[in-house]
Order: C-alpha cells, then structure tokens, then sequence
C-alpha cells in the first residue's frame, strides 16, 4: 500500500502547475548566472584572487565549468531549499485544505503507510530538482565554459583543485546537497502534518532556514553551542569536499546531523498524524 | 729596467681588471641572454605558498625576443607577478639604470660577485636589483628584485644543459606574503571557525623545474596572442 | 419489533461512542445497530453529533470513549479489512481539482483494498452518469458532477457498507430522485447495507426502513421507521372559513383524532390517512367551506418533538 499511494502522490506532485516552478525557476537562475559570467566572469574571478594579485599571477582556464558549478551552487543554497519547501510544504496542509485528506483518510490505507508515501514521493521530487541543478550547473556549465582546474576561495586561502581530481568531489556534494535538501523537504512536511492550510508550512520552513542562516553567520558567542546543530549549518556541507585534503570526520558529523534531523522530523510527524483527527 | 717592466706588467694587470667592471660584467650576462631570439620548455611549477593549496602542474613556457613570454597551461599555475623577461629588458638598455659592484657571496661554492642595479627613472616598475653573478659563466645565481607594484622578490637559478644559453633548470621564488587576508564576511565553511586568520609564515615559494629546452628553433607568433 | 431483524446479520454496532474536542462534547453516549440491507437514516439537528459519529466510524476521527463494530470486527484493530469494505461520502465529495475524474478514481482505487480495474472505473463512471466527462478536470465540474463522482468513488470497489451523509445537498429534483432510486437499487437489487444521513426528512421517509434521532450527542430514539412514525396516521391541515364549526363536527364524529390545533383559518390534526376523504365530504356537506388540505409530513413533525422532548 505504501509503494501503490507513492504512486499516487507521484501522480499529484507531477499534475500540480507549482511542482514545475522549481524547475523553471532554477532553469531561469542559472541561466542568467551562466550569462553573466559569459559576458563578465573575468571581473568576477578577479574577487576571488584579488588578495593575491599584488604578488602573484594566475594562468591557465580559470573561469571554466567546474568554477561556474561552485559558484552557482554558492549562490543558490538558500533559494533551493524555498523551492522544494513549495512543492512539499503543501503534501499534507494541502490535502487537508482541499478536503481529499478526507476522503482519503476513509481508505483502507494506514496513517503511516499514507504518510510515508509522501515523505518518499517528496524525497523523489527533490532527486530531480538535485538532478537537474546538477546538470545546470556542472554540465551545462562545462559545456560553455570547458573544463579545467577549480579555484576554490575558503575562509583559510586558496585551494586549487586538479581537473582530474574534480568530479568525484562534485559526485558527493550533489549528494550531500541532496541529503541537505531532504532534510529541509521533511522538514516542510513535518510542518504541514501540523496545519491545515497550503501557506503555513511553506512560509514556516522558509522562516526557519532564514533564522537559523542568520543565526548560523552571526559571530556571537552565546549562539556559539547551537551553531553546530542548526540544520543550515550542515547545508553547507557539500564545501568541505573541495577542502585539500577533504576532512572525512567533519563531513560524516554533518551526515549525521542531517540525517538526524530528517529521522527526527519525520517520527514527529507520524506521532502527529496518528494522533489527529481529520476534521476538515 | 727591471722595475720599470715590472711596473708596466702591474699596470697592464690592473688594467685588465679594470676592464671587467660591474657594467662590464652585467654586459656579459646580458650578451649571454641575448643569444637566444626564441625558446620553449616544459615547465613544473610547485607552488608552496601560504593560504594557498595547489599541487604541482605542469606546463609550457614560449618566449620570443625581446619581451614576449608565454605561460600555456590549461591547469591553473601561480606564478610571481613579476614576468621572467621584465628583469631582461630592463637590463639590455645601460641608460635605464646605473650598475655598482657591492660585494660577494657564496652561493652552492661558488663566489659570486653582487651587481647593485639602481634605475635612473624614478617612474621606472624596477627600482632596485641585486644580482648574484657567476664571475665565469655569467649568469645570476640569485637575484633580489624589488618593483613599485609586487616588493621585493628573491630568486634563486640552478643551471645545467642550457648553461651556454643562460637558460636556468630550475627557478626558485620566494615572494612576500604578509599582505595576504582573507575577508572576514566571506561564505564560511562550516568545518572552519570562519574567522579571518592571518597567515603566520611571511614568505612562500615557487618552484619551476624547466626542462625539454628547444632554443632558437622559431616560435610562431600566434602563440602569444590570447 | 425486532423479532425479524434478530436473524438478520448485524453489520454495524455502535455502542456508548464518547468524543470530546477541547472540552465540548460532541458526542456523549451514540449508540446505534445497523442490519444487512438496511437504509439507515441517521437523523439529529445541526450540531448534534452525526458527521462526528460518521467520522468515528470511518476512522477520521478516534473516539474517547465506546466500541464500534462492522462487519463482526472491531474497528481500531481490523481497519484494513473493515474500510475495504467501506464505501463513503462524509460531507461534500471532495477531489484533486487538477486531475480529471478518471484519475481522480484510478488513485482512489489503487488504495481501496481491491483490484479495481480501469474496465471498472469506466463501468462506475457510466453508471452514475458522467460517462464523457471523465477526462475533464474535477474543477470544471458542476455541484451534481461532483456529487456523482463522490458516489462513484464510493460503490466502484463494491462496498458491502455505503455511508452517505447527505448525499442529495445541492441537487436540483431530478437529481434528488436519482440518487434516492440509487439508494434503493443498492439496497434491493445489490443487498448492500446503506446509512443515510439527511436533513431531506422526507427522502428519509421515503426510503429509509430504520432509523437513529440524535440530538446533542446523544441517541434520542432508533427502531423501524413505519413502528416509529406508525404511518397510517398522518398529520393533515384544513383550510376553512369556519374552524369552530369545523372542530365541533370533528370532534364528534371521529374518535380517533389526536393533536387537535385550530387557528383562525386552519385546523390541524393527526387522523388515520383513510378517514380524509370522508372528512372532507362531511364538512363540505355541512357547507363548510374547504379551501385548502395539505397533508404535513410526519416524521418531521415526530422529529420536532422528538427533539423538542429532548429539550
């Protein structure tokens, strides 16, 4: 029952006209970032290794695929997760609003298989919004910009990764990205389970990743203990892998954390959603 | 007699080192460059540079008389932001500059003899250079240059096959660093504090290991343009 | 009374169902049984605790308090078993207006507990009477529409149990009478066993055989509609220009006259349906003028009291 109802609610997320908007605005994002740096990417290298510049030169295709990727992925990591809480924010408040979540509540399905289908079908939505950032930006991006070494600006200098040595790193930070976009999609459900309208949990999840980017930036000391912990933290994980050398034990501690805040959502939903009663 | 041929001799001696000035010798250095109208090599650049991670990469290096020089890697390389024919050129015109000896040094047993470059221009980029000249074979075993717009910047040239030519094997830099700061509101790394940290070591280096000389072979011009 | 309905099988028991939301009772002691074949009707004033009941017996909502049995099988543990064969409408029929009706169906179907083929779904779709309106989308469905896909979805995996709760709210009379012929098909022709919530009293009266009155959360009364509404009486109103006169050859011909009021231009009482005629002929022979009879239906007047006991 639960594989036939993630059927279903495939069905729905592919029916609903906002399940595209994530796609077309990524599509229209990137692009215009893809452009920009055509037309002015030079300036925007210049940043990057401005600090160095009075005694060094830097030779060779800096501004290359590889380079747009970080870039476009740096840019985008607050505005990914807004568009997959707008499709998954509305997976139950949604339904409740509409008034199917009772129609559906009356099916011989239990309330655990119904809402882990949705948590699985929210988690194959947000796949192919990985997916298709990925091919945006990397190979859309080496396909007009060529390949080369990736120059990486981190809070300690300059790191300058081989070509050969590139895709691997890419390969898992999509993969944490991913894991950093489900955790904010089952974090956008888990809101929904507690409203019963469409906006709610949308702009909820959306407050929260905005709070918690702030909170995470400012260099206070009493937030000094929650940092660490905060789900928006480890959103940026995925940078780590392009770190010489990767450090391993801090990234496993970040896929850790996420992964625990995914569990955890998702138990404080189906404790929610069976004790609830559908009166809408 | 005796003493009067004596004295002659003596005078002829000194003449002839007299002859062998600080201009004289800069002259022989410069002449020997200036053997070459073309060469290109491959190049191993091994960066060791504070706040800067890279592992070494290789490339090619073109240069063609007299000031065109040509890096060609599709790996990114650092390199020192004073070019390797500035010093060149700067040197093939005695009016840019005034030479004086300064001394010796001892650099791999081999006594050198301190050339003291100092421009004539006050808008001149090269303000002072030091150079550590083999007294035989005429070439710079060290170098201290210092410009108006990347400091000072310390050289050190090992040299083997291409000897004759004065082409170098391997090219040592060693550049100023202190200037180097990362912004303190740049996206942070989550496995970093964040914080903006300056570099402790002062000074890092660039290695180039030079080999595959091909000299005076011609070298198309399509290659130094962008 | 029930010596009959003792052998017939009992699909539903609901017994001493409690439910509270944030202090307010809505439902405080519902108890009701439901037999193979019957058109229940489940009647109560708004408020009084019937779609609450409805949803408790279709797991919408957990009961406080009290046992709820259908089929034989306890709810809370047999739920898959139970709702399989469950069909329903609670409230208005509501659907996923960006899909059409077909797919809206298939998906209902693919959780229903049984195979449910699209031969099937087609077959359902033509016999409540969208056949080439399937590939619209649910929103550009009119009230009817809807009603009729809230049936659809209700009957196309062969429910043994239909739960209705008022099912012909916003049809217009052609569709009121489809749906009460639809009732009774189910229940005659199919054997299904059919519970019928309405405020339409009269569709009640007409269809239903049992019945359930709640008010206020509680069962007021249940039992068979014709012993509850004993439907040789009925309750009738003269229109005349002389009520007195009108009363007192009533009142002295016929003994078996109940619920007697007169106003100034009408008189109303209960009386065996067959004595109207004859009433009729008796007043006009003692020339008195009869502008007008109506015969009132009777279980809204039983109904009214019954509540108004209640009260």
């Amino acid at each position: 029952m639960l594989l036939k109802n993630t059927h279903n609610e495939l069905i729905k997320i592919l029916a609903k006209p906002r399940s595209y908007i994530g796609f077309l605005a990524l599509t229209v994002l990137i692009g215009v970032i893809l452009l920009a740096m055509k037309a002015d990417g030079d300036n925007f290298i210049s940043f990057v290794t401005a600090s160095f510049e009075q005694t060094l030169s830097f030779n060779g295709l800096i501004l290359n695929g590889n380079l747009i990727a970080f870039i476009i992925l740096q840019m985008l990591i607050i505005h990914v997760p807004l568009l997959v809480a707008l499709v998954t924010g509305d997976l139950v408040s949604g339904e409740a609003a509409m008034g199917t979540l009772r129609m559906m509540g009356t099916k011989p399905i239990s309330r655990n298989s119904f809402l882990l289908s949705k948590f699985l079908a929210g988690a194959i939505y947000t796949f192919f919004l990985t997916v298709w950032l990925a091919f945006l930006s990397l190979i859309v991006g080496q396909f007009m910009f060529g390949t080369g070494d990736l120059i990486v600006l981190n809070s300690d200098g300059l790191v300058i990764i081989p070509e050969y040595d590139i895709m691997w790193r890419y390969g898992l930070a999509f993969c944490l990205a991913y894991l950093s976009l489900l955790s904010i999609a089952t974090m956008s459900i888990c809101f929904s389970v507690f409203s019963d309208n469409s906006i709610g949990p949308i702009v909820s999840t959306m407050a929260v990743i905005i709070l918690f980017t702030i909170i995470g930036s400012l260099d206070v000391s009493t937030f000094d203990y929650i940092q660490p912990f905060l789900i928006t933290t480890h959103m940026a994980s995925w940078r780590s892998l392009f770190e010489i050398p990767v450090p391993y034990d801090a990234i496993t501690d970040s896929i850790i954390i996420l992964l625990v805040h995914i569990i955890g959502f998702t138990l404080l939903a189906l404790w929610w959603f069976n004790k609830k009663d559908i009166n809408t | 007699m005796k003493y009067i041929l004596i004295l002659i001799i003596g005078l002829f001696s000194g003449a002839f080192y007299a002859q062998d000035s600080a201009q004289d010798l800069l002259n022989k250095v410069v002449d020997k460059t200036s053997l070459v109208n073309d060469y290109s090599a491959s190049v191993l650049i091994k960066p060791d540079v504070p706040m800067i991670k890279s592992l070494p990469v290789k490339a090619k290096i073109y240069f063609k008389k007299k000031d065109k020089f040509k890096v060609v890697s599709k790996s990114i390389a650092i390199l020192p932001k004073q070019g390797f024919t500035d010093v060149n050129v700067f040197l093939s015109n005695p009016k840019n500059y005034m030479v004086v000896e300064a001394g010796t040094k001892v650099i791999n047993n081999t006594t050198t003899r301190l050339l003291t470059v100092i421009a004539n221009e006050s808008s001149s980029e090269i303000i002072l250079a030091k150079l550590y000249v083999h007294p035989k074979h005429y070439v710079v075993l060290e170098s201290e240059i210092t410009t108006r717009s990347s400091g000072t910047v310390r050289v050190n040239y090992q040299y083997s096959s291409q000897l004759s030519y004065g082409l170098p094997s391997q090219i040592k830099f060693t550049v100023d660093v202190k200037e180097f700061k990362m912004p303190k509101s740049f996206s942070t790394n989550p496995h970093k504090s964040g914080a903006s940290k300056k570099n402790k070591r002062k000074t890092g280096t660039i290695v180039l290991d030079i080999t595959n000389y091909v000299v005076n072979k011609g070298v198309s011009d399509s290659i130094f343009q962008k | 009374m029930g010596c009959l309905k003792i052998m017939s099988e009992l699909i539903v028991s609901v017994k001493n169902l409690k439910k509270s939301f944030k202090g307010f009772k809505a439902l405080n002691d519902v108890s009701f049984s439901v037999y193979k074949n019957d058109v229940f009707g489940f009647l109560g004033p708004n408020g009084a605790g019937k779609s609450t009941s409805l949803r408790c017996m279709l797991s919408l909502i957990e009961a406080d308090d009290g046992h709820i049995e259908i089929f034989g099988k306890s709810l809370s543990k047999n739920r898959f078993e139970v709702l399989s064969n469950i069909g329903s409408i609670i409230e208005k029929p509501d659907f996923y207006k960006y899909l059409s009706a077909f797919k809206n169906l298939e998906i209902m179907a693919r959780i229903s507990g049984r195979q449910v083929s699209k031969s099937e779904i087609e077959d359902i779709i033509h016999f409540v009477g969208l056949e080439g309106r399937e590939k619209s989308k649910f929103k550009t469905y009119s009230h009817g529409m809807k009603q009729r896909l809230g049936i659809a979805q209700a009957l196309m995996h062969n429910p043994e149990l239909i739960i209705l709760d008022e099912p012909t709210t916003g049809l217009d009379p052609q569709g009121i009478v489809d749906i009460r012929e639809l009732i009774i098909k189910l229940s005659k022709e199919q054997g299904k066993t059919v519970i019928l919530s309405s405020h339409q009293l009269s569709e009640i009266e007409m269809i239903a055989n049992r019945m359930v009155i709640i008010n206020k959360g509680k069962s007021i009364i249940e039992g068979e509609v014709s012993e509850l509404l004993n439907s040789s009486q009925m309750m009738v109103r003269f229109s005349s220009d002389d009520p007195e006169k009108f009363c007192s050859i009533l009142t002295k011909e016929f003994s078996d006259i109940a619920d007697l009021k007169v106003t100034e231009s009408e008189i109303e009482f209960e009386v065996n349906r067959e004595n109207i005629p004859e009433i009729n002929a008796l007043m006009v022979g003692q020339n008195i003028t009869i502008s007008g009879i109506e015969q009132k239906r009777k279980l809204e007047d039983y109904f009214i009291k019954m509540i108004q006991n209640e009260k």
